[in-house]
């Protein structure tokens, strides 16, 4: 069975650019949100194996909506996506229970291989 | 391997862990059946286990993995029986006791007295030692001792790609990963520092683990970002590292601060540099105009950047409030009262300094309560709320009061008042009295509050901070005292006045209020010049003759600044007033020290160095003479 994801991010360019990535990757994208209130919402909703999630977002950013999902679902898979110059909030999602992190702008392989681990340790 | 840099952090580490212990336990007492209580406190006794038994405190691991199996027990069972209670308690005393051998570089107290004492029988018994620990977030490490006996110590080199982003994440990523390969005994940088943000070229790890370092060395260099990675086993002798011997002065004191707040500091002084080559280039060009609007961003920044300083030394009021319930809990036990602490608003934030010179006045006035305040039962409640710039704290207790006539009875046979004195002076005025030094209306030394701390001392604390205390009481409903402090002590406003060909600075919180008198408001009282000040007669002192400056003849009308000293309205008579402004306070070295009654020093925009002075102190001895002086007549 094709390992399900649901992508967050605020823009719609960084969601389609990383659903392709998903795609070509063999992975299946099974939703998306674009806000951190979403994104805790339909994660109780699909229950995807992975989540990629942006970390600043409008009504709620990704850590704070990582925070709560984690809450819920200790073992919930999520990566972080940030930009160059996040250390800071890097670490602190890395602190809240995010399972790793992938830096804008995304490298295909790199995006793959980081998902491909999670899940694979996970199972 | 020298674990001599870890020593401070296991210090402050299982100091938190022991604070958060000790409120656990007294909220557990009333709840017994609090399973999340119950779970944390578990969880504490085994950090405190783990990090013991990596820095080679065997007796402190011992202890602390004894109180984890008592805990582990009622974790099953579900609840703590009453007199499980006490055992957790002392056991605590003894840990704590542990703590401070380390501290102080002494060999750790022995501990098998408490560990031969059976457990309470009411109690669940123990779980056997070696049953092995469940599983909890591996937070920290635990202890060698329980690892497998084939495994052996492995240190670990990771060196990141040079293009790595987010670095000090990745770097928590793999210790991550690296805690679920064996038991990580320390990392450097430590897992604290890369949390705040911490530089570093690589990582460098030791770890006990019975996997193969052929097998390990693959599996990191497989982590995305990782550029090189080296394992090997090295010498067993190196898993019980001896606790090392640095002087406890020479630890350097460290605070926690919010990695967005160092951020913040970052901007700042981006934007400081910013404005400083803005400035140097309108100066250049001699642009005037933009040379003051630069001067006001320039000001606007300094006081961000104050603002930003002032909050890495806040620190809530928690930090010295943790130990009062079971402080409270104790002596109510031993004095066979019933008393309930409440506290409020202890989310409160002030400077670190402040705080560590409240403590012990705190526990005084608590003490104070109980033994002195409440009868039989009665509830003592310590609340704190932030006013302006000034941080109240009301310590408040429901017991008998203060008894007026002891006061006065005695203030008369200690020589400090006369009876007619003590008439007209304000009820307010009499309960200070109790802060004079010697000063106590209880016949009895009591083993609670007779600890040679006195209410002077909890006073001139208080006023030492710049701050001020305040009694109100009533028979049969208690006593209030409120404490009024400021924020930070670093910066503070100042009065500046000028006497002779001096300038000065007096503290605002020293001020009542500044007085302009013309010759006909001044009366003669004996020798002494007087005046009246809001229907009060307050002696006139000229600061001149106090400091013994030349000064010149007294014109026609005079500048008075109306402070207090013995808890008495003095008017300080000065030249002249010349305005406020924030001062940085610096304190005085020797020899400038000794001087009585100056508390520090600033240095004023044209570069000039002024001191600070403080009539209480100043004025203390003057005042005793005027005192006697007056009772003669």
């Amino acid at each position: 069975m094709a390992v399900r994801v649901m992508i967050v991010d605020d823009a719609l360019f960084m969601r389609n650019m990383l659903k392709e990535i998903m795609i070509k990757g063999g992975l299946e994208v099974v939703g998306e949100a674009t806000n951190g209130v979403e994104a805790v919402e339909r994660y109780r909703d699909i229950r995807p194996d992975l989540v990629t999630m942006d970390i600043v977002m409008p009504l709620k950013s990704g850590i704070e909506a990582l925070g709560e999902i984690i809450h819920e679902f200790p073992e919930a898979n999520i990566v972080m996506c940030s930009a160059l110059g996040q250390e800071a909030l890097v670490v602190e999602a890395v602190e809240t229970g995010a399972k790793d992190f992938i830096v804008k702008p995304f490298k295909e392989e790199q995006v793959l291989e980081i998902v491909r681990r999670i899940v694979t340790a996970s199972r | 391997m020298d674990m001599s840099k870890y020593r401070g952090m296991f210090l402050s580490e299982t100091n938190e862990h022991l604070k958060n212990m000790g409120q656990l336990l007294i909220a557990l007492e009333k709840n017994p059946h609090d399973r999340e209580c119950i779970d944390t406190l578990f969880r504490d006794a085994h950090s405190i286990k783990g990090m013991a038994a990596s820095m080679g405190y065997v007796r402190t691991a011992d202890l602390a993995h004894h109180l984890e199996d008592l805990l582990d027990g009622f974790r099953q069972s579900g609840s703590v029986p009453g007199g499980a209670i006490d055992r957790l308690l002392a056991g605590l005393d003894v840990l704590e006791g542990l703590v401070e051998d380390i501290n102080a570089d002494l060999p750790e107290r022995d501990i098998t007295e408490f560990l031969a004492v059976a457990p309470p029988q009411n109690a669940p018994q123990a779980a056997p030692p070696e049953q092995p620990v469940p599983a909890v977030a591996p937070l920290t490490p635990a202890p060698s001792t329980d690892a497998p006996p084939e495994s052996a110590s492995m240190k670990i080199q990771i060196a990141l790609a040079a293009d790595a982003a987010a670095p000090a994440a990745r770097a928590l990523l793999i210790l991550r990963q690296v805690k679920s390969l064996g038991q990580l005994l320390s990392s450097s940088p430590s897992e604290e520092e890369l949390r705040s943000g911490a530089l570093f070229s690589g990582l460098s790890i030791q770890l006990i683990t019975d996997r193969d370092p052929a097998d390990l060395q693959p599996l990191l260099a497989s982590i995305t970002d990782v550029a090189k990675v080296t394992c090997e086993l090295s010498p067993a002798a190196t898993v019980h590292p001896a606790p090392q011997t640095s002087r406890k002065d020479d630890a350097p004191r460290t605070v926690r601060v919010r990695t967005r707040l160092l951020d913040q500091f970052i901007n700042l002084t981006g934007e400081l540099l910013t404005s400083r080559y803005m400035l140097q280039a309108a100066a250049d060009q001699e642009q005037w105009h933009e040379v003051r609007s630069g001067f006001d961003q320039l000001a606007r920044l300094i006081t961000d950047l104050h603002h930003h300083v002032l909050q890495v030394r806040m620190t809530p009021m928690e930090s010295i409030t943790g130990h009062l319930p079971r402080m409270v809990r104790d002596l109510a036990k031993k004095t066979g009262k019933q008393v309930e602490l409440r506290l409020e608003g202890v989310d409160v934030e002030m400077d670190r300094a402040i705080l560590e010179e409240l403590s012990d006045p705190l526990v005084h006035m608590v003490r104070n309560a109980i033994d002195h305040g409440i009868e039989k039962s009665g509830e003592i409640v310590i609340k704190a709320w932030r006013e302006k710039d000034l941080v109240l704290i009301e310590v408040a207790d429901n017991g008998v009061g203060m008894d007026i006539s002891a006061i006065r009875a005695k203030a008369v046979k200690s020589g400090l008042y006369s009876q007619t004195q003590l008439k007209s002076m304000p009820v307010r005025d009499v309960l200070q009295l109790v802060c004079h030094p010697g000063f106590s209306t209880a016949t009895r030394v009591t083993e609670t509050s007779g600890r040679g701390v006195g209410m002077d001392i909890v006073k001139s604390a208080v006023e030492n901070l710049g701050g001020t205390l305040e009694f109100s009481s009533r028979p049969k409903q208690g006593t209030r005292i409120l404490l009024k402090l400021p924020l930070s002590v670093a910066i503070i406003r100042i009065l500046l006045v000028e006497c002779g060909n001096e300038t000065l600075g007096i503290p605002i919180t020293r001020v009542f209020r500044t007085l302009e008198l013309e010759g006909n408001s001044i009366e003669l009282s004996g020798r002494q010049n007087v005046t009246r000040f809001d229907g009060e007669i307050i002696p006139l002192l000229s600061l001149s003759k106090v400091l013994g400056i030349d000064t010149p003849p007294l014109a026609d009308t005079i500048q008075v600044v109306v402070s207090e000293a013995r808890g008495r309205k003095v008017g300080l008579v000065v030249d002249r007033l010349s305005g406020q402004r924030e001062a940085f306070v610096k304190t005085l070295s020797f020899p400038l020290d000794l001087l009585v009654g100056v508390s520090g020093a600033t240095i004023l925009g044209d570069g000039r160095i002024i001191f600070i002075i403080d009539p209480q102190y100043l004025l203390a001895s003057r005042l005793k003479a005027v005192a006697s002086k007056s009772r003669e007549h």
